[in-house]
């Protein structure tokens, strides 16, 4: 299946990702062969493919989950250190003018 | 300067050398060769001198633990309070955290020395390290080659004798292959054995910190010393390993049973497969069974990583937006306006490419035929898994198809990038533990490495049978002996 521009684009959309045209062009021609690798998924292997368990809980244990209580956080000024013109509120570029 | 954990320990135990002294080594190699190298990309000799002489003062006291005073390196990727840590992308630029990771918490108050964090691919995305907002680092074996990737910087760091041992994270194999490219030792732990607290997140479900080392015993070493549950982390498990892993490295393979897949020998380059075959025949010779053994699901795991880490990232990354941290865009005209600008020229190419591949198999319509499919196939291979290791106690397997890319290879696209991952990332689809330890060289002189993949939580048995093959093959880490940055 051959992807488009336009589905680049609407995927880019998607992402928060902006392109040029010149790297839309190039994109879409790797982002083809990716799908393409992707696709690869649907090979047949021996024995088939097991029952989906539960995608997911496999990796999580729910037997040792810490107490839903307040504890001491980090100090705001500490969080809020790496704010770019931070000055009590978050200051961006006017853009309504 | 080369030398080991414990040989360094001792010589600070019986005052030989003081651990601020040790430093001062460690700095003056670093100002010498990372020039060349790049192995590192922020460097803390501040901080590293003043933890060496609180190092010096636990000596002193005596008790002091094993890692008090080694002089180490930790990957960009993993938080240091008030320290750079910039996942080696524009759009963390400047960004310092306010935490410690875990491990660096527990190594901290261990008495480590951090001189720097080290050179990675952008995001741990990658196979060369290349990917690096800061240039790719220089493999110390060859400078003309690739470190691989992603913990490029801390293999290189490791094997130039920059760092007496380093931490790397692995996702999809990267700690064992820049330790495979540049003659070292790395171990990719169980998921879940060691905290990912404070871990930069890329693929969550995959994602695993471990140690880059000189030889084995120093990995178990630092295994001992970063391994544990955390409530911090809820995918991390208090498992009990008993003693200390770094002390019970001695064991007789007779009797062993090793397993050989031949999915993990297809289209593998034919000096490697001889090196492994040889290893294979050390092992057979010392009483181990060798069993020939069957992963069919093998042959798609590639595919199945790549939509599950990508998935898993196009998630994790959509939390750079330029207004917290990092990287902001200088002009836009809305808010909206100012992420995309701000995303678009933070992140690199293969950022990118995984970002856009994770959101379409997310997307409405491809869920079921990619990602849910994807999470399916993991089961299997988790089965096939299960099912060897019930007659296996460890797997050997190459640690990647090839030795070392050239710099600058323009000749693979991302696709073929992505095929030589093909003897790792099935380890971390199935969240067992491996180590990749030097097995010989190319007849280009370029490090091979061989993987040995054991199952979860039983690290003893594989870095068991690392170490007897180090100890009885009489093959050591690489030695850097000077290149130049072209």
């Amino acid at each position: 299946m051959a992807i488009t521009k336009t589905e680049i684009e609407k995927l880019a959309k998607l992402a928060r990702l902006s392109f040029t045209d010149e790297e839309l062009e190039r994109f879409t021609a790797e982002f083809d062969e990716i799908i393409a690798f992707a696709d690869t998924i649907n090979q047949s292997i021996e024995g088939g493919t097991a029952e989906i368990r539960s995608v997911g809980a496999r990796m999580v244990s729910f037997d040792d989950l810490r107490s839903d209580e307040v504890v001491p956080s980090l100090p705001n000024d500490k969080i809020l250190s790496n704010v770019e013109g931070y000055n009590g509120f978050f200051s961006l570029e006017r853009s309504k003018k | 300067m080369r030398a080991e954990i414990t040989e360094l320990a001792s010589k600070l135990r019986k005052r030989e050398i003081s651990a601020v002294e040790l430093t001062k080594t460690y700095i003056d190699a670093i100002e010498k060769r990372n020039p060349t190298l790049n192995s590192y990309v922020h460097l803390t000799f501040d901080t590293a001198l003043k933890a060496a002489e609180q190092a010096d003062q636990m000596l002193k006291e005596g008790d002091a633990p094993l890692l008090c005073g080694i002089p180490m390196a930790l990957k960009d990727n993993i938080c240091t309070d008030g320290l750079l840590t910039t996942c080696c992308s524009k759009i963390l630029d400047g960004f310092k955290p306010y935490y410690d990771a875990t491990v660096w918490e527990k190594l901290k108050a261990q008495g480590a020395v951090l001189l720097g964090k080290t050179n990675m691919d952008e995001f741990a995305m990658g196979s060369t390290s290349e990917t690096s907002c800061y240039g790719a680092p220089l493999n110390p074996i060859n400078t003309a080659y690739v470190t691989g990737g992603s913990s490029g910087g801390s293999a290189s760091a490791v094997c130039a004798g920059l760092a007496v041992y380093s931490l790397g994270s692995d996702t999809g194999g990267s700690i064992r292959q820049p330790a495979s490219f540049c003659g070292v030792v790395g171990l990719k732990p169980t998921y879940g054995a060691v905290s990912r607290y404070g871990l930069i997140a890329y693929g969550s479900s995959l994602d695993q910190i471990g140690p880059l080392t000189l030889n084995v015993k120093d990995a178990a070493i630092v295994f001992d010393a970063i391994k544990g549950g955390d409530k911090r982390d809820q995918t991390s498990v208090y498992h009990d390993y008993g003693v200390s892993l770094a002390e019970c490295l001695d064991r007789d393979v007779k009797g062993m049973h090793i397993g050989v897949a031949e999915e993990f020998f297809d289209g593998i380059n034919p000096e490697i497969k001889s090196k492994i075959v040889e290893a294979i025949n050390l092992f057979e010779k010392n009483g181990a069974v060798i069993e020939n053994i069957r992963l069919p699901a093998l042959k798609i795991a590639l595919p199945v990583y790549y939509i599950i880490a990508c998935a898993e990232a196009s998630s994790n990354l959509g939390r750079y937006d330029g207004i917290r941290y990092g990287h902001r865009a200088s002009s836009y005209t809305s808010i909206e306006d100012m992420i995309v600008k701000t995303r678009s020229e933070g992140f690199g190419d293969e950022v990118k490419r995984r970002i856009m591949l994770g959101t379409y198999v997310l997307s409405s319509g491809y869920y079921d035929a990619y990602y849910k499919k994807a999470c399916l196939i993991r089961e299997e291979i988790n089965r096939e898994f299960d099912a060897v290791f019930e007659k296996c106690d460890v797997l050997i397997a190459p640690t990647a198809p090839n030795t070392a890319f050239p710099l600058n290879y323009k000749g693979a696209s991302p696709v073929e990038m992505y095929l030589s991952d093909i003897c790792t990332v099935p380890i971390n689809i199935a969240g067992i533990p491996a180590i990749s330890i030097p097995c010989g060289k190319d007849s280009k002189g370029l490090p091979i490495g061989m993987q040995i993949i054991g199952k979860k939580f039983d690290e003893a048995t594989v870095l068991q049978t690392a170490y007897f093959y180090e100890q009885n093959s009489g093959i050591k880490a690489g030695v850097y002996e000077g290149g130049t940055r072209a």
